[in-house]
């Protein structure tokens, strides 16, 4: 009788642990609502070899699809949807920017602080994407020579760097604008130190766009400033 | 843990809380049913070892069925899931419809294993084609050296991937990294690299269905909602030395029977649906809240157990005390 009631102890026991056990490896399937960031709706753009999202990926985050009615309204630097309020830089990081009115604004993301398509002519496009990254990155140079990579031009050597930049004051910032022009690609890239992190503004597209809108992003770049001056 | 050579049987080299607990819950045991009569003048020693007996397999219960997470919210955010600290899971999201995602959800034990994962619910077949339970991701450019990609698809084409020794260090994470080849039924949609370094899911098309692919801590979802309305953090003034922390939150159940606010603070934690949330830490310089989220189902056992031990010392001593007064009285 009492080897009974203790083999019953052990078999609750074990049951138990095999229960317990078999726990952490099973696949489950739930229906779940929809993460309150990648319930916009979907319209980012990036391809394969972009710094951005995978083709066709939702936008993470980000300010709605459509353009704003009013285009030149200023845009939260650090800002995430919904007014959330996860601001993925500190509060006093922020930095605003009024874009100008013929660049249509997209989603923001957890990357991008903001985004824009800039319109050409016959349906092309150019892209201008913020975003903020903590420390220096590597530094000038090396960011410089990453995005000559990125439009297919060969790196420079430290000492024709100089040469290369040109350089913005605007709002207490001190902003160092590249030019860069590959074979198929250009590109304009605007580097703003700023508390401890540096912001990269960059507009990537055909030479035609990128050639014509020199001027305006110039203009764009003198918006920038802290959020709270 | 070691090995005995030649076999796959791991020894403890050190033993650990089970092994030390099952022993003494064993000779409990053997002890109730080998030595002890069934007498009411025993009645006390035996309801005080069964409430320790009790105890023993309260514990051995919560350490099985125990699980924690945490919740993290942002001021005004509201969440139906809590996160696990260390669990990964690759999760599969099926986001065609609007209003919700079908969610497959993977452990990272199965991932280990780097096998193929198949489910009633998923039009393709997955295959683990590559699992580091810890690594450091670098952007390609910045790592010239690295060896070449896996990925064919993704984010996953542009980064390079060095595995890591697993870490043991409480102040640190693993950060797995996986490669999950996506096969249809006409063949390979492309090798994807996941990982929750790299701060982004991969998305991809499958018969006009849009899925999402994440390396993300695992959920547990819970048929409520909890909203952060505002959280406090007190300071003793003119000192850094934190005298309060508070997060007042909003509970609604899905069934809308609760809808209900309630100030979570230390040593004041919320209990609801099974959970107790503790006030467990903060971020984002105040902005966030961390409260851990508790479910043990065996949390009643160790105040039954030491009601049933307190009782039977009672009628133990009870006993002798009454002997010992008869006996005096007597004499």
């Amino acid at each position: 009788m009492s080897l009974r009631r203790f083999s019953t102890q052990t078999l609750v026991v074990l049951l138990v642990t095999l229960v317990a056990g078999c726990d952490d490896r099973k696949i489950t399937a739930y229906r779940a609502p929809k993460d309150a960031v990648a319930a916009l709706p979907a319209a980012a753009t990036g391809g394969p070899n972009t710094n951005d999202l995978p083709p066709g990926h939702p936008p993470i985050g980000g300010t709605p699809a459509t353009a704003p009615a009013d285009p030149n309204a200023p845009m939260a630097g650090a800002q995430l949807p919904g007014g959330a309020g996860l601001p993925l830089v500190a509060g006093d990081n922020a930095i605003v920017w009024t874009a100008p009115a013929h660049w249509i604004a997209k989603p923001a993301g957890s990357i991008r602080k903001g985004s824009y398509t800039v319109p050409g002519d016959g349906g092309a496009a150019a892209d201008l994407s913020v975003t903020a990254v903590p420390g220096d990155t590597g530094g000038l140079f090396a960011n410089v020579n990453r995005w000559r990579g990125q439009v297919g031009l060969a790196p420079i050597a430290e000492s024709q760097l100089q040469s290369s930049l040109e350089h913005l004051d605007a709002n207490g910032f001190h902003i160092e604008i590249v030019t860069l022009a590959g074979p198929g690609n250009s590109l304009l890239g605007a580097i703003v130190p700023y508390n401890g992190q540096t912001w990269f503004f960059k507009m990537a597209g055909p030479a035609a766009i990128i050639t014509r809108e020199k001027a305006g992003f110039v203009e764009f770049l003198r918006t920038v400033k802290p959020a709270q001056p | 843990m070691w090995t005995v050579p030649g076999t796959g049987v791991a020894l403890p080299i050190f033993p650990g809380g089970y092994l030390i607990g099952g022993l003494l819950l064993l000779n409990l045991v053997f002890a109730h049913l080998y030595r002890f009569q069934l007498t009411w003048r025993k009645l006390g020693i035996q309801l005080a070892h069964a409430g320790i007996i009790l105890l023993l397999v309260g514990e051995l219960l919560t350490g099985l069925l125990q699980q924690d997470s945490y919740l993290r919210l942002d001021n005004g955010e509201t969440k139906s899931y809590s996160e696990s600290q260390r669990g990964m899971e690759l999760a599969i999201l099926d986001q065609t419809n609007p209003a919700y995602d079908e969610v497959v959800a993977v452990p990272e034990s199965v991932l280990a294993e780097k096998g193929l994962i198949q489910h009633p619910k998923l039009p393709f077949k997955i295959l683990i084609q590559g699992y580091y339970p810890n690594a450091s991701m670098q952007r390609r450019e910045q790592a010239p050296g690295a060896a070449p990609s896996i990925a064919t698809a993704g984010i996953g084409t542009q980064v390079a991937v060095m595995p890591l020794p697993i870490t043991y260090k409480t102040d640190e994470r693993n950060l797995p990294a996986v490669y999950a080849e996506v096969l249809g039924t006409e063949g390979s949609l492309g090798i994807w690299l996941l990982s929750p370094a790299l701060g982004m899911p991969q998305t991809f098309s499958y018969q006009n269905r849009n899925f999402q692919l994440t390396l993300r801590p695992t959920r547990y979802y819970k048929p409520f909602t909890v909203q952060l309305l505002k959280f406090t953090h007190d300071k003793y003034p003119g000192t850094e030395i934190p005298k309060n922390f508070a997060s007042r939150v909003r509970v609604k159940s899905d069934d809308r029977q609760t809808d209900r606010e309630v100030l979570i603070f230390m040593n004041n934690p919320l209990r609801y649906g099974g959970y107790t949330f503790y006030q467990a830490g903060f971020d984002n310089n105040d902005q966030t809240s961390i409260l851990q989220v508790v479910r043990n189902p065996g949390w009643l056992i160790p105040y039954v157990s030491c009601i049933m031990m307190g009782l039977g010392l009672c009628i133990q001593f009870g006993f002798h005390l009454t002997g010992f007064i008869r006996k005096r009285s007597a004499a």
